[in-house]
């Protein structure tokens, strides 16, 4: 259950900012790392800035999405969510010019049909790559077997994912069960639906509690519908005594609605330029920090070139300096 | 015993199941024939490795694998040497210790690992403790004097006990004998008729029968119970030590979800809950799947971590 779990303890943070200083910090951390590494070539304005960081997060992050959403067999929703949540953690101390967020987000779709018990083979997983050849698909497939254990120790073990979806489904239960004056909660679940996968592309899994991020999306979408709701959280969820808890619900409430206004998708532009640097980027440092380990001994990485065969690296020539 | 075959004459011994194996002290069978023929012409060598040997040295294959024949000769040698007992250490540690130390030795000789080394230390170990070891085995004689006695014992009581049942035995037929006898001399002489008589016999036998009836259940008594101490014999009757512990108090197990609580399990269907959800098919319930469990598990998962966190 989510209230002993790992990821209440360790994977729930108090706010933005956290997250924003955890990220800066692996940020930080990998600008040391190819400073210390000595190369020539090196100057601030190859590295990505936070807010480049983010936009190619996001980016790949979607391309996750259309991922999942395409596989065949299809894929539950909780497996999406877990993989989502998995590539966002992973995130969250590492940075993307370190891992290059194709084959990691490949290793967190894998990694989240594994735990979630949706069984697929590896050859079945790379024939979703409709892109490739076969040559290729083995290829990718290797990479991510080399990456899971990595992915894993990132995650510091915390498999389990608790998604608001069940929370949903409990939530509507209770409404058709004990709060008559909404007549039909059914009408709520198309969009509560909707505001949940669009939940899952922000941060809202990182600060609050699945079960809040359900109730949250099923206030929504009643008051959308222009249904008043305060009557279930006073009266069934027992809160009416409770004015702190209560007021504290809103706010979370209220905070994530924000979080989920605030996200856009990145501009095309802007994207391809920050795609560039990062395969810039990784096509200089992937090279010295990879030492081609075959068992996972030392600094317990398992580094490997990155294969630049879908995104050609262009190396362009106005940027050596 | 047919998966082993001799060495040297191969066939012999599945032909003949009767045959001994013999084994030596380095490891190796040899049927009985093959150990005659070998000392017959006065050499004595093992036939796979070559080792020195003596006719003596071959004992009787008592084991299934030739080397645990060898192992069990060595330990007896080396326990011949190495015979101390658990009260000679001061603690369990140092004997634990000390019972290594007489596995390393047999495992050495016995894989031929370190052998110098090893016999190096045995011969060590028996100047420095030889009045031990001497003591030791007056013991081991001893105790083992003690034992036979009392083997000895029981097996004379038994014996006893037998030919105590076999005179009864024939007591009881003499007695009837006896008992027939005198009814036909009455029959002959006496002056009464013969249905009295017949009645008067036949009161008689089963007197005895009764009597002998007695006899069986007449248990000797014995001077000493079986755990050897001797009846009448006034033992300790102090009560024992009593431990007193706290007893155990059941307290249910108090969990701490975050938010509102949800309902039991049993009684989701009463407060109408189950009639939201999914009627479980026959298939499922043969698996004992029930629509309450899944109905349970979101309503537990929509209040788990529901309140925010005080403070």
């Amino acid at each position: 259950m989510f209230h002993n779990s790992s990821q209440k303890k360790f994977w729930t943070f108090k706010n933005e900012d956290e997250l924003e200083k955890m990220r800066c910090m692996a940020n930080e951390k990998f600008r040391r790392k190819a400073l210390e590494s000595g190369k020539h070539a090196v100057s601030e304005a190859l590295f990505l800035e936070r807010y480049e960081e983010d936009a190619v997060f996001r980016h790949y992050e979607r391309r996750l999405l259309d991922f999942c959403i395409a596989f065949k067999p299809v894929m539950p929703k909780s497996v999406v969510g877990t993989a989502l949540m998995y590539f966002r953690r992973f995130y969250l101390n590492n940075s993307v010019m370190d891992y290059h967020p194709r084959i990691i987000m490949l290793t967190c779709a894998y990694l989240s049909c594994k735990v979630d018990e949706f069984n697929v083979s590896s050859t079945q997983f790379v024939a979703n790559l409709l892109q490739e050849t076969p040559a290729g698909q083995e290829r990718v497939a290797e990479q991510i077997l080399e990456y899971e254990l990595l992915l894993i120790q990132q995650l510091n073990f915390h498999l389990v994912v608790h998604n608001p979806y069940r929370p949903m489904e409990g939530l509507l239960i209770d409404l058709k069960t004990r709060y008559p004056t909404l007549e039909n909660p059914e009408s709520l679940r198309k969009s509560a639906d909707d505001f949940l996968s669009q939940a899952a592309l922000t941060d809202a899994g990182l600060l609050f509690s699945p079960s809040q991020i359900a109730l949250t999306s099923i206030l929504n979408s009643a008051s959308r519908a222009g249904l008043n709701m305060e009557s279930y959280l006073t009266e069934c969820l027992g809160l009416k005594e409770d004015k702190e808890t209560l007021s504290k619900l809103y706010e979370s409430m209220r905070r994530m609605k924000t979080l989920l206004k605030k996200y856009e998708l990145p501009k095309q532009e802007e994207l391809s330029f920050y795609k560039q640097k990062l395969e810039r980027i990784h096509a200089e440092f992937a090279t010295s920090s990879n030492k081609r380990k075959r068992g996972y001994e030392e600094d317990g990485h398992v580094a490997k070139e990155p294969r630049l065969t879908e995104e050609v690296g262009y190396f362009f020539p106005h940027f050596l300096i | 015993m047919d998966d082993q075959g001799c060495p040297r004459c191969k066939t012999t011994k599945y032909r003949n199941p009767s045959l001994k194996l013999m084994v030596n002290v380095c490891g190796h069978t040899l049927c009985e024939n093959c150990v005659e023929m070998l000392f017959v012409r006065g050499s004595g060598n093992c036939v796979q490795c070559d080792t020195p040997l003596r006719k003596s040295n071959f004992r009787v294959q008592l084991f299934e694998d030739a080397s645990v024949d060898k192992e069990v000769e060595i330990r007896k040698k080396v326990m011949k040497i190495y015979n101390k007992r658990e009260f000679d250490f001061s603690s369990l540690r140092d004997y634990n210790d000390y019972l290594e130390q007489v596995e390393d030795i047999v495992y050495n000789l016995t894989n031929n690992i370190d052998v110098e080394n090893t016999k190096l230390r045995m011969e060590q170990y028996q100047r420095e403790n030889k009045d031990i070891i001497q003591r030791n085995k007056a013991k081991l004689t001893r105790e083992q004097e003690e034992l036979e006695e009392l083997l000895l014992l029981e097996q004379q009581s038994n014996e006893q006990r037998r030919l105590e049942v076999l005179q009864e035995e024939k007591r009881q037929l003499q007695a009837k004998r006896k008992s027939k006898q005198a009814l036909l001399d009455e029959l002959e002489q006496s002056q009464l008729p013969a249905t009295i008589l017949l009645a008067q016999h036949k009161v008689r036998a089963a007197q005895l029968e009764t009597q002998i009836e007695q006899q069986k259940q007449n248990v000797k008594p014995t001077s000493l119970f079986s755990t050897g101490i001797q009846i009448g014999q006034t033992v300790s009757l102090q009560p024992l030590p009593r431990i007193q512990e706290v007893l155990y108090q059941y307290k249910p197990l108090q969990v701490e979800t975050y938010g509102p609580p949800a309902p039991d399990l049993e009684q989701l269907s009463r407060f109408g809950y189950l009639n939201h959800v999914r009627t479980a098919m026959p298939q499922d319930t043969a698996g004992g799947y029930t629509s309450a469990l899944a109905c349970y598990r979101a309503i537990q998962d929509a209040f788990s971590g529901l309140f925010p966190l005080k403070g």
